[in-house]
């Protein structure tokens, strides 16, 4: 697709750089060109189904004439060390959990928000979510939650707890996302931990579980496609999973539900951030305000049933049932979520080792 | 024995090598200039990164600038020799690692004989239709497996609908016995090329050496066939052995919760742990266990009595 739509933009690329250079040339027009003719590189490290064009829709329509390059990652850890390996990527999209670092070891820059024309839509309690030692390193675009999916022809009983990821009665047929810091959050959630401050002791404990939940664990999930096709196939009835694979399951006829637990949900918040070197800073301040506009987060709210930062987007939704999936009318919704608290290099490590010795213990 | 060396002895009289001193003089300067692009090659991409490779380990962790100079520590090794998790899982994947070889080394080895001595003419013909699945991608080879394994999979199905069982047979995929069969199928036809090779080296006339001899069938391919191509079977086994040690992605995908190998602990630490250091270190211990199995098999089988003319 991007193939053959780029030849022809190439070429209207050229011949308005003509336009633009003899206009210039007759000293007609002034220093500012208008946005449809600004033309430029711009590298975006991404998640796979990011770089459809229907995520950066505004920016599409904006700048035509700029088509980013989209690289991937596949997880949290892996942007995180291609950026800390110099990747030359010029805007990047970490999680919740994973930010601090990029602040920490100067990966990211301050963001001077007075450019971003979206920016008075977005909540404080979003904003926060970038901000370090008062200073906005990246800027909010998607949200959600993490809780439990379930086939409700299999899984009979409505599940209200995080504790059904360990339930017997649906051995061999539980998915785990394959993610250590998820574990530790639902085992804190469970048994009333402070995520932020889990002792040696309790993580020992927290091994222990997962190391029992694993007999009953079909396969961990890494990917979302692996998730849908397993309740696809019958192989999974009840998984670790975000909104993105319901909304995607339910749309297949799959008759699947989205658990309540009563410890509560977690959510995410999924940012971007600038790369402290640039040398497209002006093109990537644009691109990540136009990440914030309404038909991009229109179409991130109606494809992956994922929130968008920008309020005037979510006041917008119609479909009751995605009103109250956010609970949009909740004005304290934000207050009650349990978000994702900014993991420490030492809790990234620890975690993540723990996880890898439960996987390797089997 | 007698007859095995005497077959052995009859091919080594014909291809005695030229003087060593050929070699020699102004034309060492040419071996050398020639020899250098492949040192060069090797160097940097080969010898350079495993450097890279046994320094990072030696980090504590991924903070700070990643070239400049760090103050090494064994803290890894140390933490591995405590957690033996890890080691177990390296052996347990070995012994998926030597079975799957073994099992394929076995399944090429006929299908090789037929190529390299019975095919004939069609013998390239053969050989390119066998390696017409490796023009698909390699992903897409393991997804078939999945299609064929799964509870809803083409196997549950004809089992089902033929009335041989009652439920869907879950103990097909997600397990380290799909990992197994997936790993089987998908390195048969490579496996099958070093025999194949070895194969057409036996000297027809040896055979017929043996047959004059009033051995039978069976009697020649015993002591003359399969010893002459036992360099290809080892070749065989170990280019299949070597890589599966390591190997992450067909665990990933049709592995399950109790297929994970020893390569997908490695891959975690590096794309889900960023912990580079550690996940170094695992490699490094990988490395070395499989170059040391490597050398050791190879000095028990000796293989330059088959090499060597």
């Amino acid at each position: 697709m991007s193939g053959s739509g780029s030849r022809p933009g190439r070429r209207r690329v050229a011949l308005l750089a003509t336009v633009a250079f003899v206009a210039a040339a007759c000293g007609g027009i002034g220093a500012t060109p208008a946005p449809a003719d600004l033309t430029g590189e711009l590298t975006v490290l991404d998640w796979a189904g990011y770089d459809d064009p229907l995520y950066w829709q505004d920016f599409k329509d904006t700048y035509p004439n700029v088509v980013p390059s989209f690289e991937f990652g596949g997880s949290d850890g892996d942007i995180y060390g291609k950026m800390k390996a110099g990747d030359q990527a010029d805007v990047f999209h970490p999680y919740t959990g994973w930010i601090q670092f990029y602040v920490d070891e100067g990966i990211a820059q301050e963001i001077d928000t007075s450019k971003l024309t979206n920016w008075d839509k977005v909540p404080e309690d979003f904003k926060a979510v970038g901000q370090f030692d008062g200073k906005q390193y990246c800027v909010p675009f998607d949200w959600g939650f993490s809780s439990i999916l379930y086939n409700t022809e299999k899984v009979t009983t409505p599940v209200d707890s995080w504790a059904a990821l360990m339930d017997p009665q649906y051995a061999e047929h539980i998915s785990m996302w394959d993610d250590g810091p998820s574990a530790v959050t639902v085992s804190s959630y469970i048994h009333d931990y402070d995520e932020t401050n889990i002792t040696d002791e309790q993580l020992a404990d927290i091994k222990q579980e997962w190391t029992d939940q694993a007999k009953l664990n079909k396969a961990y999930w890494v990917g979302e496609p692996d998730l849908v096709s397993m309740f696809q196939n019958g192989d999974a009835w009840l998984a670790y999973a975000w909104q993105g694979a319901y909304a995607t399951l339910l749309g297949e006829g799959v008759p699947v539900a989205y658990a309540d637990p009563k410890e509560g949900r977690n959510s995410w918040v999924g940012v971007y951030c600038i790369r402290k070197d640039t040398p497209n800073l002006d093109l990537a301040m644009k691109f990540i305000d136009a990440k914030l506009g309404q038909k991009t987060g229109e179409n991130l709210v109606a494809n992956f049933y994922y929130g968008h930062a920008n309020q005037d987007v979510m006041n917008g939704i119609t479909d009751e049932t995605l009103r109250e999936a956010f609970s949009v009318d909740d004005p304290t919704i934000l207050e009650k979520t349990n978000f994702t608290p900014n993991l420490t290099a030492e809790q990234r490590d620890a975690w993540t080792a723990m996880w890898n010795e439960v996987k390797a213990s089997q | 024995m007698a007859a095995s060396g005497a077959a052995l002895d009859k091919p080594r009289s014909g291809r005695r090598r030229p003087p060593r001193d050929g070699v020699v003089g102004g034309r060492r300067g040419t071996f050398w200039a020639m020899l250098l692009p492949v040192v060069g090659f090797l160097a940097i991409f080969l010898v350079l990164p495993l450097v890279m490779m046994a320094a990072l380990s030696t980090r504590l962790d991924l903070r700070g600038p990643l070239l400049e100079p760090w103050a090494p520590t064994l803290e890894h090794y140390i933490s591995l020799a405590e957690t033996p998790i890890y080691l177990r899982l390296l052996l347990t994947s070995a012994g998926i690692a030597a079975l799957v070889a073994a099992l394929t080394t076995i399944l090429a080895y006929p299908l090789a004989y037929f190529l390299g001595l019975r095919a004939g003419r069609r013998a390239a013909v053969l050989l390119i239709l066998l390696l017409v699945p490796f023009w698909t991608s390699y992903l897409l080879r393991v997804m078939a497996w999945k299609l064929m394994l799964g509870e809803e999979g083409v196997i549950n199905s004809v089992l089902l609908t033929t009335g041989a069982i009652g439920e869907p047979l879950s103990a097909l995929l997600y397990n380290r016995f799909a990992v197994s069969v997936t790993l089987v199928y998908v390195w048969i036809p490579f496996a099958a090329l070093p025999i194949i090779a070895a194969l057409q080296r036996v000297d027809p006339a040896v055979l017929d050496a043996a047959a004059d001899l009033y051995a039978s069938p069976a009697q020649q391919f015993r002591r003359v066939t399969l010893p002459l191509s036992l360099p290809g079977v080892i070749a065989a086994f170990f280019l299949v052995f070597i890589p599966t040690v390591g190997e992450y992605v067909t665990p990933l995908m049709v592995g399950g919760t109790s297929g994970t190998m020893y390569g997908n602990i490695i891959q975690d630490f590096f794309t889900k742990a960023a912990n580079w250091p550690f996940g170094s270190m695992l490699s490094v211990i990988m490395l070395v266990a499989t170059l040391a199995v490597a050398i050791l098999a190879l000095r028990a089988v000796d293989i330059r009595r088959f090499v060597e003319p």
